[in-house]
């Protein structure tokens, strides 16, 4: 579903964070890229959100070229296809709960009924429903996160993406977070986790964990 | 973009509430710049409208007679030989002036009526028409009573002629000026009655006005009479238009350097916006490309973030500057304008007269540049890659 083919990836000119890396993720697979800070984890969750262009190599998802769509069409691929948990949430923290899980549609000018359904469904499946119409800014750490899981999840998205998801929470609220993951791949999703956070290597859903250092598969 | 999408104008909506302490001072100076420009242009175009309607009214030729260098009287017999020159359709001796009542510090325009001859002012030789005057008493504008009144003069008036003796002249009526705010101030009685006042002779007026019956002629009938009188001082319709345009053109002046340091200041806000967006605004844009906006969503929103500051300014701009000059009459800006006790050349008044020509300039200068300068800095981020944006 998803393919890396020799991949590279400059930042400005000279700084290597991926270095001719191919990679490979089946649909419905939920794969753990594992690696230190600064390893290149997050660009290739990046890359293949399309957020970034390769330096080198392709992107390719259900056959079709990500790393060669026009900016216009990457960010229809992103709304359409794919759900994004940042690390820091990247919550527009001044808008309700319900403003920021619906975000991604307001361009797409639904009615108010299909913005209210879809906003209702996802809020109570994160059970976040209760705090709809709270400011970001005054939720807390596992509470902001299950928002942005919320907001991620509100197009039906196929490919999950997860960057650091539970670095700035406890245990238990990671622990939280995981049992979500597991739900999001019982339900066929494909899902990549960049994460260096142990709780993730030994679970019994992940189907793979690959490793990264310095740009390159380990 | 041709539809509203209500989502984008509330959330852009929202934009700018949250950022209210920089919005609500963008708002104040984008409006008070509008507010000023419009009040520039709205006294600008009044006083020039006024003028044109001022200038209507004037006779073709104005002969004043001067001797020594110094204004003195016209006569009968200077009017009998300008009427015998070829091209002068008619004329009359004039019999005016401005009274200076010292009491209240203003002046009243006097001007001479006489039933065989007809005012060059319409509106006046109206009033003369429908009143019924004696030989031995005056009308007077609705604002010349109110002074009198306050002075004590309810029924009449005392002059105080150059030798110092009074003429009492009872008050007749009033007439209302309506719109002609250039005709405030003014009396009107009998030539003879004025003549009186101001100590001339039963032959001689104040100045004399000619008509003429071909427009085209009007140079060469001015360089006539001044080879004929050339003592006199001639004053064409365009020595008039060429007067009162010297005098605005001056007072234009004062307000072409408010609307040039107007201007310069708008400028340095746009420039200072045009030049790039906050850490926090980079951002927002960065995290709206992530999930799934567009470069045109992103403008889109953003379209409406500025368009709402900037139709919201113009028109709060727009109604301060009409509450300011036509409905409180400019206080202190209106002032360039009045001449009256300064100069005691003209005085203007600000009718609501609006020029939408200029209006339109004011809004091509503001609203567009304003909203450009929110767009540019937003395309240039939201064209980048949104990963390199949020980093």
């Amino acid at each position: 579903m998803i393919q890396l083919h020799n991949i590279s990836k400059l930042y400005d000119k000279n700084i290597k964070a991926l270095d001719n890396i191919s990679l490979s993720f089946k649909e419905g697979e939920l794969v753990i890229l594992k690696g230190v800070s600064g390893s290149g984890k997050s660009t290739i969750l990046s890359l293949i959100a399309g957020l970034c262009k390769p330096t080198q190599g392709e992107v390719i998802v259900d056959g079709k070229k990500i790393s060669k769509l026009p900016d216009h069409f990457a960010a229809a691929y992103r709304r359409d296809h794919i759900g994004i948990v940042f690390q820091r949430y990247n919550l527009i923290s001044s808008l309700s709960v319900e403003e920021n899980v619906l975000l991604p549609l307001f361009p797409l000018n639904l009615t108010r009924s299909v913005m209210q359904e879809r906003a209702n469904r996802v809020l109570e499946k994160f059970h976040i429903a209760h705090k709809q119409a709270l400011i970001v800014k005054n939720l807390s750490g596992g509470e902001q996160q299950r928002v942005a899981i919320a907001r991620a999840n509100i197009n039906d998205p196929k490919i999950i993406l997860a960057d650091e998801p539970t670095a700035n929470l406890d245990e238990k609220l990671s622990r939280e977070f995981i049992a979500i993951l597991k739900e999001l791949k019982s339900q066929k999703r494909t899902i990549v986790v960049a994460t260096h956070d142990p709780l993730f290597f030994d679970l019994d859903f992940v189907d793979r964990t690959i490793e990264i250092e310095h740009g390159k598969l380990l | 973009m041709n539809k509203i999408n209500f989502y984008l104008l509330e959330y852009a909506y929202g934009y700018i509430v949250r950022h209210k302490n920089k919005n609500i001072f963008i708002v104040t100076v984008f409006t008070l710049l509008v507010a000023l420009l419009c009040t520039l242009f709205f006294i600008t175009t009044s006083v020039s409208f006024e003028l044109q309607k001022r200038i209507a009214n004037e006779p073709d030729i104005v002969v004043q007679n001067y001797q020594a260098g110094m204004p003195t009287a016209s006569t009968n017999a200077m009017l009998d030989k300008l009427l015998e020159i070829d091209g002068i359709s008619g004329g009359n001796l004039r019999v005016a002036g401005k009274y200076y009542f010292r009491k209240e510090n203003t002046y009243f325009n006097l001007v001479g009526i006489d039933p065989f001859e007809e005012l060059s002012n319409k509106f006046l030789q109206n009033i003369v028409d429908t009143t019924d005057i004696n030989s031995s008493c005056m009308l007077v504008s609705k604002d010349v009573l109110s002074i009198m009144k306050k002075a004590y003069y309810s029924n009449y008036f005392n002059f105080v002629k150059a030798d110092g003796t009074l003429v009492k002249v009872p008050i007749a009526g009033s007439f209302s000026t309506e719109d002609k705010h250039y005709l405030d101030k003014t009396i009107l009685m009998p030539k003879e009655l004025l003549r009186k006042i101001f100590a001339y002779k039963s032959n001689e007026g104040s100045d004399i006005a000619l008509r003429i019956a071909n427009k085209n002629e009007l140079d060469f009938l001015t360089t006539k009479i001044r080879l004929l009188f050339p003592n006199a001082k001639v004053i064409s319709k365009d020595d008039s238009v060429l007067l009162y345009k010297n005098l605005f053109n001056y007072d234009s002046g004062v307000f072409l350097a408010l609307f040039t340091i107007a201007l310069f200041t708008f400028f340095i806000i746009i420039y200072d916006k045009a030049n790039g967006l906050s850490s926090e605004e980079k951002r927002e844009i960065g995290i709206l490309k992530a999930i799934g906006w567009r470069v045109e969503d992103v403008l889109h929103a953003k379209f409406y973030e500025a368009a709402l500051i900037a139709f919201f300014s113009f028109i709060m701009g727009f109604i301060l500057a009409y509450i300011f000059v036509f409905i409180l009459k400019a206080p202190f800006l209106g002032n360039i304008f009045m001449h009256e006790n300064l100069l005691n050349i003209a005085t203007f008044s600000l009718n609501v007269h609006i020029e939408f020509s200029y209006v339109l300039l004011i809004f091509l200068l503001s609203v567009p540049l304003y909203i450009a300068a929110t767009l540019i800095p937003s395309w240039r981020v939201a064209t980048m890659d949104a990963d390199e944006v949020m980093r």
